[in-house]
């Protein structure tokens, strides 16, 4: 346990090298909110009657999915550079499980978004805009806890996704083509309200709302009471689908390498 | 025996890529495999304590061999037995026991200084803190880490970084190490820097270990015993004292004689080049000695110039990789 501490800590301290791409991702995280809000303003001047709450509402929302879009970014190619470069046979050399390795090196660097990204972000448009509280603080526990369902689920997804670079050179498409459906599915830019019926429909039989949209739902009171256990279940369903399809993967994958050599 | 390999036998498979669209397809739905053989029914064995070297050109199977030894790579056929242990089925276990070095990538965090790897690792293998510390001031003042280890490893030279790869794989105090082509890439100084380092800590330590290199200078400066491999087959395996021995009885003589002559006879000696008239002799001092064949080639022919030259062990290994040094098989 310690190890995986030390390797979230370590991996903390390499993000931090990079003092320019740091800078760079704070810049866009900020840009792309205020974009994002000037759309939505537009939107709203030309429907007329604006609704303060309701547009108060949209600005957390926007906000607050905007912001965890950017936390939950994670490097999509750790594994497949291990694989080029050889360096996954050493990471077999060492006592550890590899996924919880791989898993602690993603913590390292999930917490520096937290500390580095969101909370400056979040400081900076609470104080320009008028973002709602919590719906109460009952709903704000629940919001932390789907929040990190919701984590999981997109890491088990791209964890899927990562694996194919050991039958596929270039793992580049499948990753585009990931990130493009987490970014239109999953609510990220726009709310679930404002998608036809059937899109929405659809889109609850996938895991991608789970990921944004439920907990931020939750943040905002948007969920029944009667439903909220159901949305929560949801996420712990989508964790436990993909991560079980990610297993048989690694599997597969590491008799792959342990037979292939890579 | 510390390490015992058997009729060891790694076939790895190719996929056949046929070029064209139908072929790719055809490749995903039906994937066909050739087989590759990589090491070819090795056996050998090694006791606690040996430093052997492991020498061949590319593509020998060395790699492969090094890869199965630290259980990463499980073979085909053949048993592997290290240290009582199977290294792929104990693979967890195993690990910890061995230091593995591979020369041609490092294991240490490319972006941070050379010393979080460490205390990283420490945490790994859970050394406890006076034995981290007592470590690495060793290594510090046998490899000189201490000039380097608070850059980032990305600024190291690939000197520097492979002597803090060496110290990374030994942190831990594993009984046996295994490095994979150690000095490749490296000047001459700190190749001898790397060899003496190794040298040292089998000798003082009685670490046992087994490395690959494809340049003899790295064996005959650190090793008592030689494996020589060639497209997955041991093509020799001896004392490198022996070797030596063999190639201190063998000279080469080259003389231009003052004009052509068809056939050329000289007793104990044979011919093994010819330029014009510049002819090259081979022979051995334990059958003939240098004056009486001098003296036998200036009574029968005109010779203009003569030079005598001693044969070094590297041209030894290309005899033998190349299934010539007959007479050698009477050492082994
Ligand atoms: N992962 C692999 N897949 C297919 N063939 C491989 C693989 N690794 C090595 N080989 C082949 O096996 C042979 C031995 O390789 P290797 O053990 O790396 O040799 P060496 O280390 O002596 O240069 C070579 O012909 C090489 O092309
Ligand atoms: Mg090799």
């Amino acid at each position: 346990m310690r190890a995986y501490l030390k390797i979230a800590q370590k991996s903390f301290r390499n993000n931090l090298v990079f003092r320019a791409e740091y800078f760079a991702a704070l810049l866009n995280t900020i840009v792309t909110i205020l974009v994002n809000l000037a759309i939505w303003r537009a939107i709203y001047e030309e429907e007329g009657g604006l609704d303060n709450l309701q547009f108060s509402l949209i600005v957390t929302y926007v906000i607050l999915a905007l912001a965890l879009f950017q936390i939950f970014t994670m490097d999509e190619y750790v594994i497949e550079k291990k694989i080029k470069s050889g360096l996954i046979t050493s990471d077999l050399l060492k006592p550890l499980s590899f996924r919880l390795h791989l898993f602690s090196f993603h913590f390292g660097a999930l917490l520096y978004r937290i500390v580095l990204l969101l909370i400056p972000t979040l400081l900076l448009y609470s104080l320009v805009y008028r973002v709602l509280p919590p719906f109460s603080i009952e709903m704000f526990l629940c919001f932390l806890l789907s929040v990190i369902l919701g984590y999981f689920v997109m890491y088990s997804l791209n964890f899927i996704v990562w694996l194919s670079a050991f039958w596929f050179y270039k793992t580049f498409s499948l990753v585009t083509i990931k990130d493009t459906a987490v970014l239109v599915l999953s609510g990220a830019v726009i709310p679930l309200w404002f998608m036809p019926q059937q899109l929405v429909h659809f889109i609850k039989l996938t895991p991608f709302d789970t990921i944004f949209f439920i907990p931020i739902s939750i943040y905002l009171g948007q969920i029944p009471m009667d439903q909220l256990l159901f949305s929560l279940l949801r996420q712990v369903i989508w964790i436990t689908v993909l991560g079980l399809i990610g297993h048989v993967l690694w599997k597969l994958a590491t008799r792959r390498l342990i037979v292939q050599g890579g | 025996m510390l390490i015992q390999v058997e009729q060891l036998v790694k076939d790895y498979q190719l996929n056949k890529n046929q070029k064209g669209f139908f072929h790719a397809i055809k490749n995903l739905l039906m994937p066909e495999y050739q087989k590759k053989r990589a090491v070819n029914g090795i056996s050998f064995s090694i006791s606690e304590g040996e430093m052997v070297g492991f020498i061949g050109p590319n593509g020998a199977g060395k790699s492969t061999t090094v890869k199965i030894l630290s259980g990463v790579l499980k073979p085909t056929s053949g048993k592997v037995i290290v240290n009582g242990m199977d290294p792929f089925r104990n693979r967890k276990k195993y690990v910890s026991q061995i230091g593995v070095v591979f020369g041609q990538r490092t294991q240490l965090w490319w972006d941070l200084p050379a010393e979080d790897t460490f205390d990283l690792l420490k945490t790994i293998y859970k050394i406890p803190d006076a034995t981290f510390k007592k470590n690495m001031d060793m290594f510090s003042e046998m490899l000189d880490l201490h000039e380097f280890l608070h850059q980032p490893v990305r600024q190291l030279s690939l000197g520097q970084r492979m002597r803090a790869d060496i110290a990374a794989a030994m942190i831990h105090e594993p009984a046996i190490l295994f490095f994979d082509e150690p000095t490749i890439g490296l000047d001459i100084v700190a190749k001898e820097r790397i060899r003496e380092f190794i040298r040292s800590m089998n000798q003082e330590k009685g670490i046992t270990m087994l490395f690959t290199t494809h340049d003899m200078q790295d064996i005959e400066k650190t090793c008592e015993r030689m494996i020589v491999i060639d497209r997955g087959d041991i093509v020799c395996d001896s004392k490198v004292d022996e070797i030596r021995q063999f190639s201190d009885s063998e000279r080469k003589l080259t003389v231009k004689f003052g004009r052509q002559y068809d056939r050329i006879e000289l007793p104990g000696a044979q011919m093994i080049k010819e330029a014009g008239n510049t002819k090259t002799f081979q022979f051995r001092t334990n059958e003939v000695k240098i004056p009486e064949l001098i003296a036998e080639l200036m009574s029968r022919y005109e010779v203009l110039d003569l030079t005598v030259q001693e044969t070094d062990i590297e041209s030894i290994i290309k005899q033998i990789y190349e299934g010539g040094a007959p007479a050698y098989e009477s050492v082994s």
